[in-house]
């Protein structure tokens, strides 16, 4: 394609802009007036639950959609128009979308066929790019022979053996089960150090996404609410969207709320108490314990203390709950009314 | 052995398949090796022979034989050449909301009778209809049109018959590859011809085959549209062997022509499916990647 100097910007090699990007289908405004720079060699992540606009976004850096509005650019060059293979990025699909009547070996090959690179390099970098994803003994074997978990590692080595400025990942762990999802978010997060490919990934799993990424963008109808790095998310959301979206909160009015972990819980009354009730429900969540309290007027609270230091509560015990004024989130747009309360939602067996 | 459920389950498809094919079949052929007895006799198998397979062989039949082929071989390429594209465009470029009206329109034909719409066609294309009317109005043709009773006619009638049955399991084929495939491939770096020949043809292949059989099969023993609009240069073998079983009342030569069709048809299905391997071979060998034992 063209070469990097042409651009003027050869520093932003790896870097991703949307500026002002729109894209609407017939009423559904998918993206709407995006604003997104990606830094060279970032792990960035699109956050946000299903039909925000998180798969469009992407589908917009890859060229699968065009923009109605705005310009994207990939390593500072303007890539409106441009269609999918004349833009130096790869995309891992959600649903893997390996060629099924090729072997592992020619899946991985394919984009380097492409390209026009000689037999014995493509041999070469083929299986390089399986042994970096532990798939090199399964080369000849035909995808759909392989686990959930290996067509994945494919899908990596298929889109990374192309060496892309850009690597974008669609909820590429959705599919997978919880351990090996785990996993393989510490191996991709590991893999995108070493390369210094920067990743756009999606995913609607807040946890995923903050314990992954460099920076996440928390997306809400077609736009970002906040972009920010994974403890700043956390620690301060700007919106009670965000707040409610990333962990889970108690609202104790429209626009006040208090992280579980913030609470502090006990049988007897203490100093700066601000709540008392009975418990409705315990879940052991292995390094936390969760309690569920059920207030004098009907509200809930959702208590979570590491698991060695929880006190010793049974159900319909009576407990009292103190919290700082200083670990209280405010927000301005007051959307926590329309939030679901907290509820146990995480709490399985113990 | 081990227990087949399977088997048992197939069990009346298979009986179905013994009773309305296999039987018929093996009689035809058993036929095919008897004789005429007389002249009110249709059939007579105690002596066996292969003098009917001479007979059918002769040289005026064998020009009907090379019709045929001709007609079946060049009516299943006009077939596939422009069903196929329709189909691919049908069921991957078309917009959606399209489809239901395109797969109607495909069918249309197919709401009245085979012999009707062929009767039809022999009414346009007669030398006194209107076509030829309006083409010499119009200074295009001098003369009247002169394609009815002739093998082109033909070949004209079985592409119109026969095209909806290429469309119809082309575009099934087409649109059960995942489109998925189409955009990895894209973002893998293929434009859109090579996204056709690496990814959507190569997945689409078999239904395409079956396509291509199911139209040349019934069209090489097609009868109804050589007797409308062939006349005597455009007949073709079931014709004969119409003639053989009703007015010549000679079964057995008739078994041996029908005999002889059938063999012409997997042959000429099996080579056709081998030139296909032997051309595609080099370009499958160009883009294998065996890596072996690690
Ligand atoms: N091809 C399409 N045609 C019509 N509507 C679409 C199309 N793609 C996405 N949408 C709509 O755009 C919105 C955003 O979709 P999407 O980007 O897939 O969200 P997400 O990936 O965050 O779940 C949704 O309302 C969805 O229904
Ligand atoms: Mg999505």
């Amino acid at each position: 394609m063209q070469d990097t100097t042409s651009s003027g910007a050869p520093d932003r090699h790896g870097a991703v802009d949307l500026l002002g990007v729109s894209r609407r289908f017939g009423d559904t405004l998918a993206v709407d007036a995006l604003e997104l720079h990606v830094e060279p060699g970032e792990f960035l992540s699109l956050l946000g639950p299903s039909g925000c606009g998180k798969t469009t976004t992407l589908r917009l850096i890859a060229g699968f959609e065009q923009p109605d509005a705005g310009e994207v650019r990939i390593s500072g060059r303007p890539v409106t128009g441009l269609p999918p293979y004349r833009r130096d990025v790869n995309t891992v699909f959600q649903a893997y979308a390996l060629f099924p009547h090729l072997s592992v070996a020619e899946n991985v090959a394919y984009g380097l066929q492409q390209k026009r690179v000689g037999r014995t390099e493509v041999r070469e970098r083929v299986a390089d790019a399986l042994s970096m994803v532990q798939m090199r003994e399964h080369a000849d074997r035909k995808p759909t022979k392989l686990s959930g978990g290996q067509q994945q590692r494919v899908a990596l080595a298929r889109a990374l053996v192309n060496r892309p400025s850009v690597l974008l990942l669609d909820e590429p762990l959705g599919a997978l089960d919880r351990q090996l999802r785990e996993e393989m978010q510490l191996e991709l997060k590991l893999l995108q150090e070493r390369l210094g490919t920067t990743f756009v990934f999606v995913t609607h799993d807040q946890g995923e996404a903050l314990a992954m990424s460099d920076r996440v963008a928390v997306m809400r109808a077609g736009r970002i609410e906040q972009l920010d790095a994974p403890r700043a998310i956390y620690d301060a959301p700007a919106s009670a969207y965000v707040a409610a979206f990333v962990g889970q909160q108690n609202f104790l009015d429209a626009h006040t709320a208090i992280r579980p972990e913030a609470i502090a819980i006990g049988a007897d009354p203490m100093p700066g108490e601000k709540a008392a009730g009975t418990v409705l429900a315990i879940a052991h969540l292995g390094e936390v314990t969760q309690f569920l309290v059920g207030l004098a007027d009907d509200r809930r609270l959702l208590v979570r203390r590491p698991s060695r230091d929880a006190p010793e509560l049974g159900l319909g015990r009576a407990v009292h709950c103190a919290w700082d004024e200083a670990d209280l989130l405010h927000f301005a747009d007051g959307a926590g009314a329309a939030i679901p309360a907290p509820l146990l939602d995480t709490a399985t067996a113990p | 052995m081990r227990a087949r459920p399977g088997f048992l389950l197939a069990l009346p498809a298979w009986l179905w398949l013994v009773v309305f094919f296999v039987v018929p079949v093996l009689q035809v052929v058993w036929f095919s090796f008897g004789r005429k007895p007389g002249i009110f006799g249709t059939h007579d198998n105690s002596v066996l022979t292969l003098d009917r397979y001479a007979e059918a062989l002769d040289p005026t039949f064998g020009t009907v034989f090379l019709n045929t082929l001709w007609i079946g071989v060049a009516g299943t390429a006009l077939c596939a050449l422009i069903g196929i594209p329709t189909a691919y465009w049908m069921a991957v470029k078309a917009k959606p909301q399209w489809r239901g009206l395109l797969i109607a329109l495909v069918m249309i034909p197919y709401w009245t009778n085979f012999l009707v719409r062929t009767i039809g066609w022999q009414v346009v294309l007669a030398p006194e209809g209107w076509l030829s009317t309006a083409l010499g109005a119009l200074g295009i043709l001098d003369g009247p049109l002169e394609v009815l009773n002739t093998r082109g006619a033909v070949l004209f009638g079985v592409v119109y018959n026969y095209l909806p049955l290429m469309i119809l399991p082309a575009f099934v084929a087409f649109d059960r590859v995942d489109p998925t495939l189409r955009e990895a491939s894209r973002d893998l770096g293929a434009g859109r011809w090579r996204t056709l020949f690496r990814v959507t043809l190569p997945l689409a292949a078999p239904g395409l085959f079956a396509a291509v059989i199911l139209v040349f099969i019934p069209l090489m023993g097609d009868y109804i549209t050589p007797s409308v609009l062939g006349g005597a240069a455009g007949s073709m073998v079931a014709q004969l062997v119409a003639v053989q079983f009703q007015a010549g009342q000679n079964w057995a030569l008739g078994s041996a022509i029908a005999v002889i069709l059938i063999l012409a048809i997997v042959a000429t299905a099996a080579l056709g499916y081998a030139l296909f391997r032997l051309v595609a071979l080099p370009f499958a060998a160009a883009r294998r990647v065996k890596l072996g034992a690690p």
